[in-house]
């Protein structure tokens, strides 16, 4: 009788929402909404909003002027890469300084002295403690000072302005404005711009901001920009342009790399990703001034440290691999010489070579092991003096003397390009690759953020050395 | 390595390039042209002919083996072999030369539509899909979902009474809702209705109606109707439309005088130092779009104004319950304003 009864008021409660059509749930909610205003029309008084608001207008109207919004909005985000580049500078050297020229030294006549085996110490201290010194040494600096200026901005309210302007030119990639901010976060450290994509709240939007945020150059692949340009390109020109040759080289990179996130973004909104769900709204929020202390704090604690301590996590086995691919050997070749053989072809075909390719494999943890990687390797299968032994990564003060074992290496203008192209384009690092799959928690989007930028890197420059060579 | 030529490699890369484009290429890539062929088996066949005869059937018109064999994209010979089929599992029979659906036929051909229809609400209400795709996304839907999995989904987007395109969706026992009005071109001029159903067949009609952003359930009034075209207002804006298309508009007639007001908007055509009140948001804004506009609220009654002029033309910044809140332009048109 009763389940009878409760079949009875389902079928009436479906033959009722029949009747009432699909427009009766939008009027509830209108009604509710409405009701809502007028109550607080009635209630709520507010007085000084006025006059704060006035000022808001005023810097608005500045910041989102057709003629001075854009060169204010590159000047400050230029300021902040300035910065966070030349200011890195003196606190990484201290740090390498501290870990790699003084602890390093000091564990190892230590490990001497209490006659710990070589495979140990070499496993331990060369291995392991080295990759994480390098990585903090590198990492740390230009990340505490980027987020911090990053958060201030963000903090103070300029930064949904920048977003509000560039939104049209991202709405033609399929692309949201708020992109603009995750992208400038890529270029301090990919892993915070992933995180920082959960400020897009459309589904689709966010997918394809995390998936091309690897296009920004992150500050672990600057350097090596840096490097690389100074040694090569700017040798090509008279000496009095030679600095501002590399400078426009690397910017030239990094400006190829938002072309690059263009078009992907793109591509991607118009197969992959067209049937997610795509809504936009940027709130604009009312400017105050940022609690200094309190972003310094928090930008420190949960942007730098977290990415650090996940970058260390992956760094630590990252350099027991390069010193045990360096020091087990099968038959009378070293792991790492067998693999730069077998890889030396295929380098060849896209104007890169086996060292290269293999230095990109074991530093997947971090990109800023890359270079003291390719130099630990070129001295060890070129045989020629200089370096610190079979497996221990090394960089030179001396940025000619790098320049001469690296062209001892084999390489000419065309692997210096190719390799500043592909620092762009490749995988991203472990660390972010981790950090995508916690934001997405789906392994296929992982896989296409991962595979993609390399598979575009091989294109590239394959493309890049094979019309090289026709000339 | 030295007897390599950087001009081979570059042809063998191309030429694996076209190929992949050749096999993947959007609709008519080989790899979906077989997988689309394998797929296109006897059942959907005959489900497409089913669903083919309840159209017909539905407007009146009567259909023969001729008129059935152009309609539909498959061999001749399979159609008739299916159509075979069907007559001795009773779901169709002959009346002379007219092809008609039994009992069964017609409760099957129901179940199909449900599902085509519901699975265009789907797409409508929880994806991001353009509503140019809808209607071939749920041609393949249609075949796949079994009669338990749409009541789910039925359920699932609150029983649905009508489809994104205004078309009525069969409930699980086979009820149909009726659209009311009447085509375009039969309004005078002077008659005041709101568009009920937009027909979304065939597909360069259909083109040309979105293009002229045109909304379902908007309200519009004819102020030209002649052999030529058809001219009516909605929502702020003029729209002209060739008789043969305005056809594919279905508008119920508004009999007592609901005022439109000459001076309803679109929020998208507010300028810089006016100010509007919001009289509604389009029913063409839906699901998650539509109720974070509320949530920010775009809601009846509210007053709004731009706030900021953006420097690239949008989206603009506008102010609303004193918040500053930036719309792109394609969602500012379906938010309708009065202006002051």
């Amino acid at each position: 009788m009763k389940k009878n009864n409760i079949d009875h008021i389902i079928e009436l409660s479906n033959e009722l929402r029949w009747q009432i059509g699909d427009e009766f749930h939008d009027n509830l909610t209108e009604g509710i909404y409405a009701d809502a205003a007028d109550i607080v029309k009635d209630t709520v008084k507010t007085s000084d909003s006025e006059k704060r608001f006035r000022l808001d207008a005023k810097i608005d109207k500045i910041v989102t002027s057709k003629y001075f919004g854009f060169p204010i909005m590159f000047l400050i985000l230029g300021t902040v890469l300035w910065l966070t580049i030349v200011g890195a500078n003196y606190p990484s050297s201290l740090l390498a300084n501290l870990f790699l020229d003084t602890i390093h030294p000091w564990l190892r006549s230590g490990a001497e002295s209490i006659n710990m085996p070589w495979w140990l110490s070499g496993f331990l201290i060369d291995g392991v403690y080295l990759a994480v010194g390098w990585v903090i040494a590198v990492m740390l600096p230009p990340m505490a000072i980027f987020f911090p200026m990053f958060t201030l901005l963000e903090d103070f309210g300029y930064l949904p302005r920048v977003a509000f302007n560039l939104d049209a030119l991202f709405n033609k990639s399929g692309a949201h404005g708020k992109q603009a901010l995750t992208m400038s976060m890529g270029f301090g450290c990919n892993a915070a711009g992933v995180v920082a994509t959960r400020i897009i709240d459309s589904p689709r939007e966010r997918l394809i901001a995390i998936i091309t945020n690897n296009f920004s150059l992150c500050n672990g692949r600057w350097p090596t920009q840096i490097l690389i340009a100074t040694i090569f390109i700017g040798a090509v020109v008279p000496e009095s342009f030679s600095s501002i040759a590399s400078l426009l080289a690397v910017i030239g990179i990094a400006v190829l790399g938002m072309a690059f996130m263009f078009g992907v973004s793109w591509a991607l909104s118009k197969t992959v990703l067209k049937g997610e769900v795509s809504t936009f709204n940027l709130e604009l929020p009312p400017y105050r001034p940022p609690r200094f202390w309190k972003t310094i704090y928090t930008s420190l604690i949960d942007r730098t440290l977290i990415v650090l301590w996940r970058a260390i996590v992956f760094a630590a086995p990252a350099g027991a691999v390069i010193w045990l691919i360096s020091n087990l050997h099968i038959g009378d070749e070293s792991i790492a010489a067998w693999l730069i053989n077998g890889m030396d072809g295929f380098g060849f075909l896209i104007g890169l070579n086996g060292v290269i390719l293999l230095a990109y494999i074991v530093a997947i943890p971090a990109n800023e092991i890359v270079i003291p990687t390719i130099l630990m390797l070129t001295v060890m299968v070129t045989g020629i003096g200089g370096g610190a032994g079979a497996g221990v990564m090394f960089e030179l003060d001396s940025i000619n003397a790098t320049g001469d074992i690296l062209k001892a290496g084999g390489w000419t203008l065309l692997t210096a390009i190719n390799l500043m192209l592909f620092s762009l384009l490749h995988n991203p690092c472990s660390t972010t690759i981790y950090t995508i799959y916690k934001e997405t928690n789906s392994v296929k989007w992982t896989t296409v953020a991962s595979i993609m930028p390399v598979i575009l890197g091989f294109i590239v420059c394959f493309l890049v050395a094979q019309i090289w060579r026709l000339f | 390595m030295n007897n390599y030529n950087p001009l081979v490699a570059l042809a063998i890369f191309f030429l694996i390039v076209g190929l992949l484009y050749v096999i993947f290429r959007p609709v008519k890539g080989w790899f979906w042209l077989l997988k689309k062929s394998i797929k296109s088996n006897e059942k959907v066949i005959i489900e497409d002919i089913l669903k083919q005869l309840y159209h017909f059937e539905d407007s009146d018109n009567k259909v023969d083996m001729k008129t059935l064999v152009q309609v539909l994209d498959f061999n001749h010979g399979r159609i008739v072999e299916a159509i075979n089929k069907m007559t001795i599992n009773d779901l169709i029979y002959f009346d002379s030369d007219i092809l008609k659906l039994t009992e069964n036929g017609r409760d099957y051909a129901l179940r199909i539509v449900r599902v085509h229809r519901l699975w265009e609400r789907y797409l409508a209400d929880k994806t991001g899909f353009h509503k140019t795709e809808w209607h071939d996304r749920a041609e393949m839907m249609e075949h796949k979902l079994s009669h338990d999995d749409a009541d789910l989904l039925s359920a699932k987007l609150g029983n649905p009474k009508f489809d994104p395109h205004g078309d009525p969706i069969p409930t699980k026992s086979g009820k149909v809702a009726e659209v009311t009005g009447v085509e375009l071109p039969l309004l005078p001029v002077g008659a005041v209705g709101r568009i009920t159903h937009i027909e979304d067949e065939p597909d360069v009609i259909y083109k040309q109606i979105l293009a002229e952003n045109i909304h379902m359930g908007s309200l519009i009034k004819v102020i030209e109707n002649n052999s030529t075209r058809i001219v009516f207002r909605s929502e702020g804006e003029t729209v002209k439309l060739a008789p043969i298309v305005a056809a594919n508009l279905t508008v119920a007639r508004i009999e007592k005088e609901v005022a439109i007001e000459d001076n309803v908007a679109r929020l998208s055509s507010l300028e810089a130092n006016e100010t509007a009140k919001i009289i509604g948001i389009s029913r063409e804004s839906r699901g998650e779009s539509r109720r974070r506009l509320l949530d920010l609220g775009f809601v009846k009654g509210a007053t709004v104004s731009i706030d900021l002029v953006n420097p690239l033309g949008q989206p603009n910044a506008y102010l609303i319950k004193g918040t500053s809140i930036a719309l792109r332009n394609d969602q500012a048109s379906k938010i309708l304003i009065k202006k002051d």
